[in-house]
């Protein structure tokens, strides 16, 4: 078990469920990763917009008016360099308005409830090890 | 005539004559016709005065006796004084025999039997006419020449006289009938003379006046002139101009109409020229006529008079309305005949049949109005000959029908569109008589297959399953009491022995008096409206579940992806002991179980597939009997596929399919398994209406609730084998495909049918997906 390095840019994950984000963030801080956990997309999207990460998990559906597809709209536009570190996390993958999000995207998305390792090789295969 | 002479020439006395029977002197033979003349002037009575001249002739020439016959058209008649003479019948028809002869002059000739004579002398008339014979009977034969003077001077005489009394008796005659004659007239007739005084007037005016025609004669005329008023300013009230020699025109008096027709006739000299009225009393004609004028002046049927080439010679107001005219001199004066008739030949076809007929009943003609517009007559029409034979007139009495054929074609487009809805609707329309039997059908019962004979005369109650013969009843029992029945849903024996599922409304229908005669059923086969009306409660009690499990499998998730992802940490987390460790499997092991639902979930209420490519069904089906055929085999379980090779493609994802054709033959497995049958399971393809159809006919158990099986959690497995999401999620699948998936239990036999339908893939989406391979 390697500690979290202060070296390196943290992750942004926007989640609204805090027993998801909390064990989201134990699994990846275990892996040495920073985390900066914010609960909904428009924090998300502040955060985004002052701060340097290394990459964003964002659930895909959210309560409030910026849900996942909005926030990985952003990024494209506005983060170029974060395009292709981006994961979504959905409940649901075969609902028509993610299929809609991810259809022609490479964006990595896992579905829930995943397991600690899945989630965790996603992650490194996004955003690189730690 | 003239060269015939019955008159022996006069001669003169001569020295030399032969000396006479008789010895009279010229002065005696004076006196006697001197006596004579007398005689015949005062003549009264011919008979009297022709013995006397007999009896005359007898003296003068010395005979026995002397007679006259006088000859009539068909008889003799003899005067004589001494009617004793002849002395028989047998003389007297001897002489009448001889009398009524054309001799030239005297004759004399011996009787019979008794050696004396009779003497004949014919008396001739002027104009020859035998009008008699002089006969005197005499001892000798010998006449002298002077005798016969004498002789033939008295029957000259004889002569003048009977034809002076005959033409004067006839004069007489003739006057009496002329009288009798003008008496016979019934028409009023007067004469007067120049000075307006009455000369005659005939019985009828006298009797009209109450006097005896003769007690009229020498009044004035002006006494007349309460029988009519003329107007007249001379003294005679029927004159009106003097100078016409004829003279006629109409007055009326005392309520009566006279034709007064005048004639003036001029005589020698002035004085003499008469002037005869005759009145003649024509009210009744003129009432008749006038009636006559009324009714085809006010008769709303036209009537016409009219030439045989069409030319109109007299109308009546209502022809003159009915074709749109002004005036009825319009009509008269217009050559109408070419406007009146729309085509040449309708006139021909008239013109033909009256020459051949002579009359027309109802006679149907479309003539042409003065605008133009169309009439529809009715027409009776007669035809007037002449003694040739040919038509001089034709008469007709015309009736406007134009309403009534706009009527009748109205009503004859109204029952042909009745007809034509009859005719094309999709629903059974019967009409009953109040005892239930059907009177009619329409063509729509014929084309689902009944029979006339199944249903005319029939009693309608027999198509209805005897389950609902009760309501059907009741239904005709409300409809005759004059109420209607709408919709009332009845199962009802088809043609071909199925029962169908049929909505019947029945309505009353009346007749005049308001009393229901008929009942008109209407019958629609709803069996299939019924179907897809279940299907789609069903299709919207899936959806509504759908969402439902959906929403649920989401909330779900959140903490099962905490319960799963905290697990895992503990798991890895070394510090937690091996007893616990264990329970944690526990835990992991449930919670992948509750995933697996939660996605099971997820694909029941799933709108589309996750894949879509061109699928060939046949294929799929193929791959999923082999996955199962080592069990099938080993079992016992007989698989018969009947594929149409031909089958077009469909767009979806083949893992999913395959995963619906897995799970249906699972089904059908554990069915036979569980029934013990020698197990049948046949699967076959085909397509029908745009889509692709996979039939499973399995010969297991059957299902018990067909309508559920689809539902989630609806399982009749026993617990722990299964999740009863299997269905579910085949029909999420099915569905997310734009198909469709149904269950039944087979008709007559075990075990229970699956079908799978899916759309045959449309062109342009073949397109788009070669050209998504091709990127």
């Amino acid at each position: 078990m390697t500690g979290t390095n202060p070296t390196l840019a943290p992750i942004l994950l926007i989640e609204d469920e805090p027993s998801v984000s909390a064990f989201v963030r134990a699994a990846l801080e275990r892996k040495g990763y920073r985390v900066v956990q914010v609960s909904s997309g428009a924090e998300g999207l502040r955060q985004l917009a002052t701060e340097t990460y290394a990459g964003v998990i964002s659930d895909i559906r959210m309560p409030g008016d910026v849900n996942g597809a909005d926030v990985h709209h952003w990024i494209q536009q506005n983060r170029p360099e974060l395009g292709d570190h981006i994961i979504l996390i959905s409940g649901d993958t075969a609902n028509s308005e993610t299929q809609s999000l991810l259809s022609g995207s490479t964006t990595p998305c896992i579905e829930k409830p995943f397991r600690v390792q899945q989630l965790i090789s996603t992650v490194e295969k996004t955003f690189g090890k730690p | 005539m003239r060269d015939r002479k019955p008159f022996p020439k006069r001669r003169r006395p001569t020295a030399n004559r032969t000396p006479s029977l008789s010895s009279r002197s010229s002065l005696d033979i004076s006196h006697e016709f001197m006596d004579l003349a007398l005689e015949a002037a005062h003549c009264r009575e011919l008979p009297t005065f022709l013995a006397g001249l007999a009896a005359r002739a007898s003296e003068m020439l010395q005979s026995q006796w002397g007679a006259v016959a006088e000859i009539h058209a068909n008889k003799v008649e003899l005067h004589r004084r001494n009617t004793t003479i002849p002395a028989n019948d047998k003389q007297r028809d001897w002489i009448i025999s001889k009398v009524n002869v054309r001799r030239p002059g005297l004759e004399v000739l011996p009787c019979e039997r008794d050696h004396s004579f009779c003497v004949f002398f014919p008396i001739y008339a002027s104009d020859h006419e035998l009008m008699g014979t002089l006969c005197l009977r005499r001892s000798t034969p010998e006449m002298s020449s002077e005798d016969e003077r004498l002789l033939a001077a008295l029957a000259s005489y004889a002569a003048l006289v009977m034809e002076k009394v005959r033409r004067f008796s006839q004069l007489e005659r003739s006057k009496k009938q002329w009288v009798e004659d003008i008496d016979a007239i019934s028409d009023y007739i007067v004469v007067h003379d120049q000075a307006w005084n009455i000369v005659r007037t005939n019985r009828s005016l006298a009797s009209h006046i109450g006097i005896p025609p003769v007690a009229l004669v020498g009044e004035a005329m002006r006494s007349l002139r309460h029988i009519a008023e003329t107007g007249s300013a001379l003294p005679c009230p029927f004159c009106q101009n003097t100078h016409e020699q004829r003279e006629e025109y109409t007055a009326t008096g005392q309520g009566r109409t006279f034709l007064v027709s005048t004639s003036r006739t001029r005589g020698a000299t002035e004085e003499e020229g008469r002037t005869i009225h005759v009145l003649k009393d024509i009210s009744d004609r003129r009432e008749a006529e006038r009636r006559y004028r009324e009714l085809f002046d006010n008769i709303q049927e036209g009537l016409f008079f009219a030439t045989p080439e069409g030319q109109f010679l007299d109308v009546n107001d209502a022809m003159v309305r009915m074709l749109g005219y002004e005036s009825r001199d319009e009509l008269l004066r217009a050559d109408v005949s070419a406007h009146l008739y729309p085509t040449r030949a309708a006139k021909e076809r008239l013109v033909r049949t009256i020459t051949a007929r002579g009359t027309l009943r109802n006679y149907e003609e479309v003539l042409r109005r003065k605008d133009g517009s169309l009439l529809h007559t009715l027409q009776n029409i007669s035809a007037v000959r002449d003694a040739q034979g040919h038509i001089v007139q034709i008469r007709g009495l015309m009736l406007d029908v134009t309403e009534q054929k706009t009527f009748q074609s109205q009503l004859q487009r109204e029952r042909d569109f009745n007809q034509k809805i009859l005719n094309t609707t999709q629903s059974m329309i019967l009409l009953l008589d109040t005892a239930g039997l059907i009177s009619y059908a329409n063509r729509r019962c014929f084309e689902a297959g009944y029979r006339q004979e199944e249903l005319i005369g029939q009693r309608l109650v027999r198509l209805v399953e005897s389950s609902h013969r009760q309501d059907f009843e009741a239904a005709l029992q409300t409809t005759a009491n004059g109420q209607q029945v709408e919709n009332l849903e009845l199962r009802v024996k088809r043609s071909d022995g199925s029962v169908g599922h049929f909505s019947v409304s029945l309505s009353p229908s009346r007749d005049e008096s308001n009393q229901v005669n008929s009942v008109v059923v209407v019958m629609t086969d709803i069996t299939d409206a019924v179907l897809l009306q279940a299907k789609l409660a069903h299709a919207e009690k899936m959806a509504t579940i759908g969402r439902l499990v959906s929403g649920v499998a989401h909330e779900v998730n959140n903490p099962l992806a905490a319960i799963l992802g905290f697990t895992d940490l503990l798991l890895e987390d070394p510090k937690v002991p091996e007893s616990a460790r264990e329970e944690l499997q526990i835990i992991l092991r449930e919670t992948q179980r509750t995933k697996e639902i939660v996605q099971g979930l997820l694909s029941f209420a799933r709108q589309r597939p996750a894949q879509r490519e061109p699928m060939q069904v046949n294929s799929i089906l193929r791959q999923t009997i082999r996955l199962r055929s080592y069990d099938f085999s080993s079992h016992g379980v007989e698989v018969t596929e009947e594929f149409n090779e031909n089958l077009q493609l469909a767009m979806g994802d083949p893992q999913q399919l395959q995963q619906v054709f897995l799970n249906i033959l699972n089904n059908a497995y554990d069915a036979i398994q569980e029934s013990g049958n020698h197990g049948k399971i046949r699967i076959s393809t085909r397509q029908t209406m745009g889509y692709i159809e996979v039939a499973f006919i399995d010969n297991g158990t059957g299902v018990s609730e067909p309508d559920r099986i689809f539902d989630p959690f609806f399982t009749t497995k026993p617990a722990g084998k299964g999740t009863g999401l299997g269905l579910s999620i085949c029909y999420g699948i099915v569905r997310a495909h734009g198909g469709e998936i149904l269950c039944w239990n087979n008709e007559g036999e075990s075990g229970s049918t699956f079908v799978v339908r899916l759309p045959i893939a449309s062109e342009s989406a073949l397109a788009a997906a070669a050209t998504e391979a091709g990127r």
